[in-house]
């Protein structure tokens, strides 16, 4: 029915209007179907007080004034509605027939008209778009209007195919986000220039080692021995993806590596906060933190083995020391960064010592906290390995030394890629755990980029 | 007036009480390492490390012993070559993938997949690679540092304000008043920064890698370094001298830290605001 022109006309409006920004093209074509474009002159009644409520209005360009009926106990009466600004939403309302505002174009003004019903019927076909366009219609009223709560609880749901369909609908749109994602990614030069770099590290290992057999590199392991090794089903040197052994070694490290880790946190987290909360603790404890500091964590080893017994507490102990100090640090720093007011002003307002400390201080910290987590789950592999080196039984770190003393070099290089793999996984893991905590920060970040 | 000052910050009620906890701690930890010998009964853990008294009557003894200089000096050679060597490669490294997108798509991912594995699992492969126990202890020094400093670097001129460079290029500013005026000091900052982490992690690495290794070229002794000289300590079972090397290293981290804090103050002098 609409020529081109006018349809893209049409879809920009529709598009410039809030409660249908996020509706899907195909849809959008559908609602733009129905669409009629008006245009009224200044002073113009666009419908009265009580007059059957048929269509939706949107504000294409110009401006309307909107009068409510002065019975509705409106906190605001009179709005001038702009581009972009949808009225008329009485068409929509369950149980609503006749407008409960009268409108009038104050200058030139062109509207998009939708008839609600059919726009209604439009929805039901896609329920979960339906559903958030119609939640926006809510807001809208709610916000826009200041009119009372009852008139937004009007706005009819499509709760009953909620259930069903939502879940379908947004991992529908979830796997259009990463395929589109996905395919910006595939035209930009990145994937190809990330390839060449893969491409270069890897024919410079086998061409200096393989091919030309330069005179230091001919020693070391070559990546096709590498990976033959680690993908044999029945490896020269006892290790690959298909024996028990190699996921025992992981495993081990792991568990290490997460004990270490809870505990450091555990008692870190706690301890910074005080450390940042309280001045008298602060002057007390943190001096003697100070010179414990710059010791390195790896300087403990010998003295970790005479005060522990077995093999096992050493490595835990040189693990936990290194993130407990980072994760104490950084949670410490994160309580200072707080601004002052921000307690102040929670005080002020009544809230007790205990209520600021879980209202302000811990999330004002969260950010540096999971910079600490972030640093400290690191640090954890870093020392893991050299604890593992030294002392220890099994894990990755243990791997790649006995490898060593054993001349089995392939293993030394299996273990430095999965130590990498597994560290990688793990860090990754702390990041998504603090992203999905601290949304709002996201939010923020995402926000100050634009 | 600075005498006053430095006396009126050592005797104040902060100093004071950090100065209390450091001492209440020596005592608990010589309490605790003499239990057995004055109460019969050894406490849990303490018990097995050697009392302060005992440490400090051993570093009294080795202040006076050139091979435990040697031992400093040994440290403070491959830390300091190591890192020198990690900011020559890293700091041009990182601003070449700041500036340059196509070197940035192709360094960077294996840079990234490289990353994670601990300098250490380096030690083996680096002892296979390099002739000597020295470069291969130098090599692992340099790797502690250099992942830092070049992430440092990328992300401090990344930071910079895009308006910055254009303004430069619409006043006729040539690609060297750029790189001077514009990207040299707004990188600064996190070039002093990545430098303080890496000598820290640096520090680390010297340690375990000459723990590890076994001393460097000399086979251990005077040449081995201040981890070394803890090693052999241990596996000499004078645990006191674990202790006296556990805090020279201390210090000498401290130390270098602090040179490099008070140079990055003088190179960026526009951030001694505070």
């Amino acid at each position: 029915m609409p020529d081109p022109a006018n349809n893209s006309e049409i879809l920009s409006a529709l598009k410039s209007a809030m409660p249908f920004q996020m509706v899907p093209g195909n849809l959008m074509q559908e609602i733009a179907a129905i669409c009629t474009q008006e245009s009224y002159e200044a002073g113009e009644k666009i419908y009265d007080l009580g007059a059957v409520a048929d269509d939706v209005f949107i504000v294409a360009y110009g401006s309307v004034r909107h009068t409510l009926s002065a019975d509705t106990d409106a906190s605001k009466h009179e709005k001038t509605m702009r581009s972009g600004d949808v009225f008329g939403w009485a068409a929509v309302l369950e149980g609503q027939s006749v407008r409960m505002a009268a409108t009038a174009s104050i200058e030139r003004t062109l509207v998009l008209r939708i008839n609600g019903k059919k726009l209604i019927k439009l929805f039901e076909s896609d329920p979960a778009v339906g559903d958030v366009v119609m939640t926006r219609f809510a807001t809208l009223i709610n916000k826009e209007f200041y009119v009372p709560r009852s008139i937004a609880d009007q706005v009819p749901g499509f709760k009953q195919a909620l259930n069903a369909s939502n879940l379908q609908g947004s991992e529908v749109t979830t796997m259009a986000l990463t395929v589109y994602r996905i395919s910006t990614w595939l035209k930009s030069p990145r994937p190809y220039l990330m390839l060449i770099g893969f491409a270069l590290f890897l024919s410079f290992w086998m061409l200096s080692v393989e091919i030309w057999k330069l005179p230091r590199f001919v020693d070391m392991p070559g990546p096709t021995e590498v990976f033959t090794e680690w993908f044999s089903e029945d490896p020269y040197y006892g290790l690959s993806i298909y024996t028990p052994e190699y996921y025992k070694h992981i495993g081990i490290s792991l568990q290490r590596i997460a004990f270490a880790f809870f505990l450091a946190t555990g008692l870190g987290v706690p301890l910074g906060l005080f450390l940042g909360w309280s001045k008298k603790f602060r002057e007390y404890i943190f001096p003697l933190f100070e010179v414990f500091r710059p010791i390195p964590v790896l300087a403990w080893v010998p003295l970790a083995i005479i005060m522990f017994s077995g093999s096992e507490t050493p490595v835990i102990f040189l693990t936990f020391l290194a993130s407990f100090f980072a994760t104490t640090l950084n949670t410490m720093l994160g309580v200072e960064s707080i601004d002052e007011s921000y307690s102040r002003a929670a005080r002020c307002l009544g809230a007790s010592r205990w209520q600021t400390f879980v209202h302000v201080v811990i999330p004002g910290a969260m950010p540096y906290i999971f910079t600490g987590l972030q640093i400290s789950i690191g640090v954890a592999w870093f020392s893991l390995v050299a604890g593992e080196m030294v002392s220890g039984q099994y894990g990755l770190g243990y791997v790649i030394n006995t490898a060593y003393m054993m001349i089995e070099y392939p293993k030394i290089i299996i273990g430095m890629i999965t130590l990498g793999v597994v560290g990688y996984i793990t860090s990754a893991m702390v990041r998504m755990m603090g992203d999905y905590l601290m949304q709002w920060r996201v939010r923020e970040l995402a926000l100050g980029d634009n | 007036m600075s005498v006053s000052n430095f006396s009126d910050k050592l005797f104040s009620k902060a100093a004071m009480r950090g100065i209390f906890a450091i001492v209440v701690f020596v005592l608990i930890w010589e309490v605790g390492a003499r239990s057995e010998q004055w109460f019969g009964y050894r406490f849990p853990f303490i018990g097995l490390v050697p009392p302060p008294t005992d440490v400090f009557v051993s570093w009294g003894g080795l202040i006076a012993d050139p091979s435990y200089w040697q031992s400093w000096y040994m440290s403070f050679l491959r830390v300091f070559g190591g890192f020198a060597a990690a900011m020559v490669i890293g700091i041009p490294m990182g601003l070449l993938m700041a500036v340059n997108k196509a070197s940035y798509g192709i360094i960077f991912p294996s840079f990234e997949v490289l990353r994670p594995i601990p300098p250490l699992a380096w030690v083996p492969a680096s002892i296979i690679f390099w002739p000597t126990q020295e470069l291969s202890i130098a090599f692992v020094t340099f790797l502690g540092a250099f992942y830092t400093i070049v992430i440092n670097v990328l992300g401090g001129a990344k930071s910079i304000n895009k308006q910055f460079l254009q303004a430069a290029q619409s006043m006729g500013a040539s690609q060297w008043d750029i790189f001077r005026r514009i990207v040299l000091p707004a990188t600064l900052p996190s070039i002093v920064v990545g430098s303080a982490v890496g000598m820290g992690i640096t520090w680390e690495v010297v340690v375990a890698a000459e723990m590890i290794s076994g001393g460097g070229s000399s086979g251990g002794g005077a040449g081995g370094g201040l981890g070394f000289f803890i090693w052999s300590s241990y596996v000499g079972g004078s645990y006191e001298q674990i202790i006296v090397g556990m805090i020279s290293i201390g210090i000498a981290g401290y130390i270098s830290s602090e040179l490099l804090r008070q140079l990055g103050g003088l190179l960026t002098p526009w951030l001694k605001t505070r």
